[in-house]
């Protein structure tokens, strides 16, 4: 084997324009590949982090209440209780915190937006209060300042609130001024309540633009409801790899403690509304969910990213097996009365193929491993930059407001296999014909 | 002494409308049955509706549509009919529930009955039938002037129990004829929400009910908490003949799109 890879690599060195041409277009598409699953890695890893700051735990306790049949309140009774049995039985169990849930309509002196409503006690979020960052004035006010105003600890006040800078803009708030939010009660009827603006922060990707946070004590007021309920235990793992595997544990600990629970569905509570009412219950159900539920709305990102990825992977590895292809059936051409004597003094069949297919695996592996290591340079490089993005859309897009690519090994190892896998196939069917070329007519083809 | 504190006290009586002209409780409780009754009718109802919505930062939108009501099943159903977007959505109400069917989607989905209908300002109780002596307990205020019209002003807190989207409301009743003029809907926080003004009443004669029906010719909603969002109902085309049962039924607003 060693002899073949020697004369492999002389054969590489040889035609080292050849080598040098299809290598470098071998690199650059490995290096544009791993750029892409950095980017797709980079969303991904944004979309965990907004939703498990936002709006979700990696796992969620919620529930419904129905005091009729056609009612569906995102509400969990005996929350404490509920948190007591969370908190013994989690495995890999990082921190909980619970939070209020609701839907209501933020109005402004001038403007108005729908969003969805978060309870929160400012004193238990520490992750909260680590991935938030104030936005600058200039963020929400036209020819505003670079000055942060506010404070996250003013969310302690009960009449307190958190918005997002696109939201402030939007409504075209500062921290200080007072607006209405208006809900429906589980009754029906209409309730009100005034909040002041309290800080406004640096946006968050997309989600932010639907997610305000007020007091805790402020939602229960706004709701009417009592202090042993809540919207959700959002529960926090050290590894949220697990997050399906402690639901599914949970959903077990609280069967057997006499809870019902409902089937999973994988949906953002705000879509099981009509789905609840429905139903033909009352009482209280508890409803499990993972991080991934509650951005299920947004899964179609990642699925537009990961295909835009695999397509581009067929293309490029067509291309690649294309100019292989050619470029092996060429070098066979060149090298027949090479091969004609190789056979001559003994070689086998087998062995000229196995000669032909290392040099390509080789010409791949030396490539892809180059352009991984190209590709993983030219992200890190990226990011370090923190290139901004300007447009709305890409920024809704990419769910960040600067770019962000996340290299993982298994990338490295997916692009550099897959592409070298795709040069030694694309070099099968000249090394073949090569293998099976008669000696004396090789020899002959050279005179 | 204690003539002079009786003179000031029957002076004070004088001086203060409220005290005067106080409906008792019997007088208030009929006023709303009789707004109810004049309303309803035992038969069927049918009329063609306008809907304009005002909403600061948006394009004003027109809604044309026809409602249908049979009163002794609580039944309603609402075909919107303009813009051509929207022409084939509607609602229809069957034992206490409310659906909406989009025919872009061909999917009903369960409202609320507090639904604002297409979004405007406007809800199912605009369209249907007055329910107020049924759904809230009612007490004078005090008689008031509206205009150049006297009014006994009222007030109406939800029954416990009872699913409303306002649980209380003000309403100034005409003195004169007994229809509603204003009303406003507050919310549980006791925030003012919507005013509504009912500038022209108009009547027809059922023969169903051997009596006249009386219906709103245009409704104007004002938004409290969105300032300068506004929503006006015109009624016209009441007709009080009796409608095809298959009317009210998911079936029938189905074919009206296809």
């Amino acid at each position: 084997m060693g002899m073949l890879i020697q004369i492999a690599a002389r054969n590489l060195v040889k035609a080292r324009l050849r080598t040098l041409f299809l290598g470098s277009a071998l690199t650059l598409v490995t290096a544009l590949l791993i750029l892409l699953l950095a980017l797709s890695q980079g969303v991904t890893d944004t979309m965990i982090r907004s939703a498990t700051t936002l709006a979700s735990g990696h796992v969620n306790v919620a529930g419904w209440f129905k005091a009729k049949v056609g009612d569906s309140a995102p509400l969990v009774t005996q929350r404490e209780k509920i948190r007591k049995i969370v908190e013994e039985n989690t495995p890999g169990l990082d921190f909980v915190v619970d939070r209020g849930r609701g839907w209501g309509r933020v109005i402004s002196d001038t403007s108005s937006l729908n969003a969805g409503l978060t309870g929160i006690d400012i004193d238990t979020e520490a992750r909260l209060t680590e991935t938030l960052q104030l936005a600058e004035e200039s963020e929400y006010v036209e020819g505003g300042s670079a000055e942060l105003h506010g404070k996250l600890e003013d969310m302690a006040r009960p009449d307190g609130m958190l918005l997002f800078a696109a939201q402030a803009k939007r409504l075209e708030v500062r921290v200080g001024d007072v607006v209405t939010v208006t809900v429906e009660l589980m009754s029906g009827a209409r309730n009100t309540a005034e909040f002041t603006v309290v800080a406004i922060a640096k946006d968050l990707g997309m989600m932010s633009n639907w997610s305000v946070f007020v007091n805790s004590a402020g939602i229960r007021k706004l709701y009417a409801l009592s202090d042993d309920v809540t919207g959700a235990l959002e529960i926090h793992l050290e590894d949220h790899t697990k997050a399906t595997e402690v639901m599914k544990h949970l959903t077990g600990v609280f069967e057997e403690n006499g809870y019902e629970v409902m089937d999973h569905d994988p949906q953002a509570f705000f879509m099981k509304f009509e789905t609840v009412q429905g139903e033909d219950w009352t009482g209280q159900k508890l409803d499990l969910t993972i991080w991934r539920d509650e951005v299920s709305y947004m899964s179609w990102l990642l699925l537009l990213i990961d295909a835009g990825a695999f397509l581009l992977m067929v293309i490029l590895s067509l291309i690649i097996a294309v100019g292989i292809t050619n470029s092996m059936m060429m070098s066979v051409r060149e090298r027949t009365s090479e091969i004609g004597t190789l056979r001559a003094i003994g070689m086998s069949r087998s062995r000229v193929l196995l000669m032909f297919l290392t040099e390509s695996l080789l010409l791949g592996l030396g490539s892809t491993l180059l352009g991984g290591l190209l590709g993983m340079g030219l992200a890190y490089g990226l990011n370090a930059a923190a290139i901004p993005v300007t447009s709305t859309a890409v920024r809704l897009i990419l769910m960040s407001d600067t770019l962000h690519l996340v290299v993982t090994p298994g990338q490295l190892v997916l692009a550099t296999l897959a592409f070298s896998i795709v040069a030694s196939l694309a070099a099968f069917l000249p090394a073949f014909r090569a293998s099976r070329l008669q000696p004396v007519k090789a020899i002959q083809h050279a005179s | 002494m204690s003539s002079k504190i009786f003179g000031a006290a029957v002076a004070l009586a004088l001086l203060t409308p409220d005290a005067a002209w106080a409906l008792d409780q019997k007088k208030v409780d009929a006023i709303v049955k009789e707004l109810d009754d004049r309303q309803r009718n035992s038969g069927d109802y049918k009329a063609l509706c306008y809907i304009e919505q005002k909403e600061r930062g948006k394009n004003d939108l027109v809604y044309q549509g026809v409602f249908y009501r049979r009163d002794e099943d609580d039944k309603l159903m609402i075909l919107f009919l303009k813009p051509k977007s929207e022409a084939g959505k509607g609602y229809l109400r069957l034992d206490k529930n409310m659906f909406m069917y989009d025919p872009t989607v061909g999917k009903w989905e369960r409202r609320t009955e507090r639904e604002r209908i297409m979004g405007t300002d406007s809800r199912r109780q605009d369209f249907d039938e007055s329910r107020l002596a049924e759904e809230f307990d009612a007490k004078f205020v005090k008689d008031d002037k509206l205009g150049k019209f006297a009014v006994h002003h009222l007030e109406l807190k939800a029954k416990k129990g009872v699913d409303v989207a306002y649980p209380v409301l003000h309403m100034w009743i005409d003195a004169a004829t007994g229809n509603m003029l204003k009303r406003q809907d507050f919310a549980l926080s006791g925030r003012l929400m919507r005013t509504t003004y009912y500038p022209k009443w108009k009547k027809v004669f059922s023969e169903s009910k051997g009596s006249e029906v009386y219906y709103p010719e245009q409704i104007r909603i004002f938004d409290e908490v969105e300032k300068g969002n506004k929503t006006t109902v015109v009624i016209t085309s009441v007709d009080l003949k009796s409608l095809d049962a298959n009317i009210f039924t998911k079936a029938w607003l189905e074919s009206k799109s296809r």
